[in-house]
């Protein structure tokens, strides 16, 4: 059995664990509060935009969504929005796996968003064209620098995290022009044409200045997402931790208490026969 | 091209991502796209532009708003106007 003042040492040091893990559990629970708000003010303004970009309807040859590309440029490119940080659970890990399925090195480059991915992208030995650091999502996330580089690829897959509730994360993927043409395809709104409407400087100079507008903003959007669904996975695994440091404190308080006893038993015992050889000494002598 | 009746106010509606700058009744809406400065008034034509980096008025009853913007888009249509910024 180990000694009493070693298990109180390691006790302590457990309860220290307790409390950091504590403290980083409700500033995840913060962060998730903020983040959420955020997406869906986020989401409402992206639909509301939305609803007014699907009713131009312009030659859609002509737009972003439908570009000829020359073959040497017809590459895919994967974005991978990961964590700036770790102490995020497995979720960064689960979506790296995700997009290695359908990575295939000669026709696909890779931008990555966060240092865990990154990290996690190079221990696999997997080389990225880009990266880019995650955001700070106080204020709203610029993301025409990466808009730039991806025009040039035929197809554009954004691999990020969803959040579905506090316990629950999803990987998601989306190909985002074939999105963006999809959902302008699907749109119901009224269409709104030059014969109705001033539309300054030209309807082509809009439309453009709008697709790429909305490609930025649902790139925000995953990036805003995948915020909250890391925010919410590391409040998960900050609970786990704080619970597992609990009941380490537990176990280790009742080992401390039994080792104490144990100790002053002895002690007892040792008092005892020290008592019983005195007076035999003593009895001797009488 | 559809002219509006001169009635009503505005609906007014200005936002970013995170940000709503006013929702609500006005008189007029000032803004600056690629062509120059413009107003809109009530019973303007429908209208559909991209904003350019200045300042947006919007008059109201009481006192008028007026915040910067980096980036837009307005759309008035039906005397309802919504101008989306800073995106």
């Amino acid at each position: 059995m180990r000694r009493a003042s070693t298990i109180e040492k390691d006790a302590g040091q457990i309860n220290t664990v307790e409390g950091l893990t504590g403290v980083f559990e409700s500033i995840a629970s913060t962060q998730v509060a903020k983040v959420k708000n955020k997406v869906e003010l986020s989401k409402e303004f992206f639909q509301l935009l939305w609803g007014r970009y699907s009713s131009i309807r312009i030659d859609p040859g002509s737009r972003i969504t439908n570009r000829d590309l020359d073959k040497e440029q017809s590459k895919a490119v994967f974005i991978i929005i990961s964590a700036e940080a770790g102490l995020s659970g497995d979720i960064d890990q689960r979506m790296i796996e995700t997009m290695l399925q359908a990575y295939n090195k000669a026709t696909t480059d890779i931008i990555v968003f966060g240092r865990h991915g990154a990290s996690q992208l190079l221990q696999r030995g997997i080389k990225f064209s880009h990266y880019f650091q995650v955001p700070e999502t106080d204020s709203y996330i610029d993301v025409s620098p990466v808009i730039s580089i991806i025009k040039t690829y035929s197809k554009i897959v954004v691999y990020y995290e969803e959040y579905v509730s506090l316990g629950v994360q999803d990987i998601k993927t989306i190909d985002l022009i074939s999105r963006i043409r999809d959902l302008s395809q699907e749109a119901d709104e009224d269409v709104i044409t030059a014969e109705d409407t001033i539309f300054e400087p030209s309807l082509d100079e809009i439309a453009d200045e709008m697709e790429e507008t909305m490609m930025s903003l649902a790139l925000s959007q995953t990036i805003l997402e995948s915020s909250l669904a890391q925010a919410a996975s590391r409040f998960n695994a900050m609970a786990v931790a704080k619970k597992r440091a609990s009941e380490l404190l537990s176990g280790y308080q009742l080992e401390y208490h039994r080792a104490k006893r144990s100790e002053n038993d002895r002690r007892l015992h040792e008092v005892l026969i020290s008592l019983k050889g005195k007076r035999r000494r003593l009895g001797a002598h009488v | 091209m559809r002219h509006q009746p001169i009635a009503s106010d505005l609906k007014v509606t200005a936002r970013s991502p995170f940000h709503v700058f006013y929702e609500g009744d006005a008189k007029s809406v000032s803004a600056v796209n690629p062509v120059g400065q413009f107003d809109i008034l009530s019973g303007h034509a429908d209208f559909f532009s991209v904003l350019s980096p200045g300042e947006v008025t919007i008059e109201t009853s009481g006192n008028p708003i007026t915040f910067g913007i980096s980036n837009g888009i307005i759309a008035v249509r039906d005397n309802e106007v919504m101008l989306f910024v800073n995106m």
